[in-house]
């Protein structure tokens, strides 16, 4: 079994847990500021979830939107029991599961661009061939067979490969955000990565 | 075994990919923002929404979307209402009669000349078939009338504003 590496955040990671809880009272109170500044902690993780779910930026920008919205509305319901960070990955993906299952068979994608880093990946430079001539062609290429693939999977397989594997969160904190067991998050995943091998095997040779 | 964890050592490399697609530049300068501004907007329609709400022709229909039942009996009031509105407007007689009533308590004589005016109406037919520009009455005929008229006649003063 694998482990997803630590993600290279580019967020500043969430302070002190009194601080949050802090903004998390204050925006319960109707403190749109406190708000504020938690969307600002949270968008972009949210929105890479989503977006690596939907393959598509423009209703990654919706949804994620929506998913801030509603935590807002609901924020007198969040009772503390889980993280606000948890809980509000939990709004998000049912959001976005709801979208995907209304959505069935009008897959669109709308990928967004690959930053310049990638390049430079040693686990992506590994999978270009050297003689390559235009690698920023291959990775395209890669970039839309991969996210092919991942449409191809079940809406839970599809979430827990994006959260562990590409978000970076642990089987426990996968379990929590999709209130299963960890049982369940171990299986889902590598039953996920049978199928993506299977759909992506010519480019894992 | 091992294969497979070769394979799925290269899967997750693969998948590193996905980390590296990013949303357009500055796209998170104004989400934030954007967020905010949309739930700010979301409050002033929920303050509308309450602001009409409160409204008695609002609070009217709620509470007809509520209970049919009280729909139907507002309905049926309505309905009995209009009823009775058209059956009152179609009795021209209804107002005079009390004057005339009154006149008949009052004395013999005009009970007998409310017989005559009861029995005017059979002459009537005959006197309506002249030409329109003939008078529907003539004098013979109208003088029961005014007789009887003129027992419940009385003088009025008349005092206009401006006029003392």
């Amino acid at each position: 079994m694998i482990m997803a590496e630590p993600i290279p955040s580019t967020e500043p990671e969430p302070s002190a847990p009194v601080n949050e809880n802090e903004l998390v009272r204050d925006a319960r109170r109707g403190d749109l500021k406190a708000y504020d500044e938690l969307v600002k902690r949270y968008q972009q993780r949210i929105y890479a979830t989503i977006y690596h779910m939907t393959s598509n930026h423009e209703d990654a920008n919706d949804l994620a939107q929506d998913s801030f919205i509603k935590a807002f509305q609901a924020l007198k319901s969040f009772k503390g029991g889980s993280s606000f960070y948890t809980w509000l990955y939990r709004i998000a993906v049912n959001k976005t599961i709801n979208f995907l299952k209304q959505r069935k068979n009008r897959t669109h994608m709308s990928l967004n661009d690959i930053d310049f880093n990638a390049e430079h990946d040693p686990d992506l430079m590994a999978l270009i061939s050297e003689q390559t001539p235009r690698r920023a062609a291959g990775l395209t290429e890669l970039q839309e067979k991969l996210n092919e693939a991942l449409l191809k999977l079940s809406e839970p397989h599809r979430l827990v490969v994006v959260l562990h594997d590409v978000q970076g969160l642990s089987h426990e904190e996968i379990a929590e955000v999709m209130e299963c067991n960890v049982g369940t998050v171990r299986s889902r995943l590598f039953y996920a990565r049978q199928q993506l091998q299977g759909f992506l095997a010519d480019y894992l040779k | 075994m091992n294969e497979n964890e070769n394979n799925f050592e290269a899967l997750r490399q693969l998948l590193a990919l996905k980390r590296h697609e990013i949303p357009p530049p500055g796209y998170f300068e104004n989400f934030s923002g954007e967020v905010t501004a949309r739930i700010r907007a979301g409050e002033g329609r929920a303050v509308k929404r309450r602001r009409h709400e409160s409204s008695w022709l609002f609070r009217l229909l709620s509470a007809f979307e509520a209970k049919p039942a009280f729909a139907g009996a507002f309905a049926s009031a309505l309905c009995m209402l209009l009823l009775f509105g058209i059956v009152y407007a179609e009795r021209p007689d209804v107002a005079p009669q009390p004057l005339l009533q009154t006149a008949q308590a009052a004395s013999p004589l005009a009970a007998a000349t409310s017989v005559a005016l009861n029995s005017v109406p059979a002459e009537q037919p005959a006197l309506m078939s002249d030409s329109s520009t003939n008078p529907v009455f003539n004098s013979q005929s109208a003088g029961p009338w005014f007789a009887s008229q003129e027992a419940t006649v009385q003088p009025v003063n008349l005092v206009l504003p401006g006029n003392n």
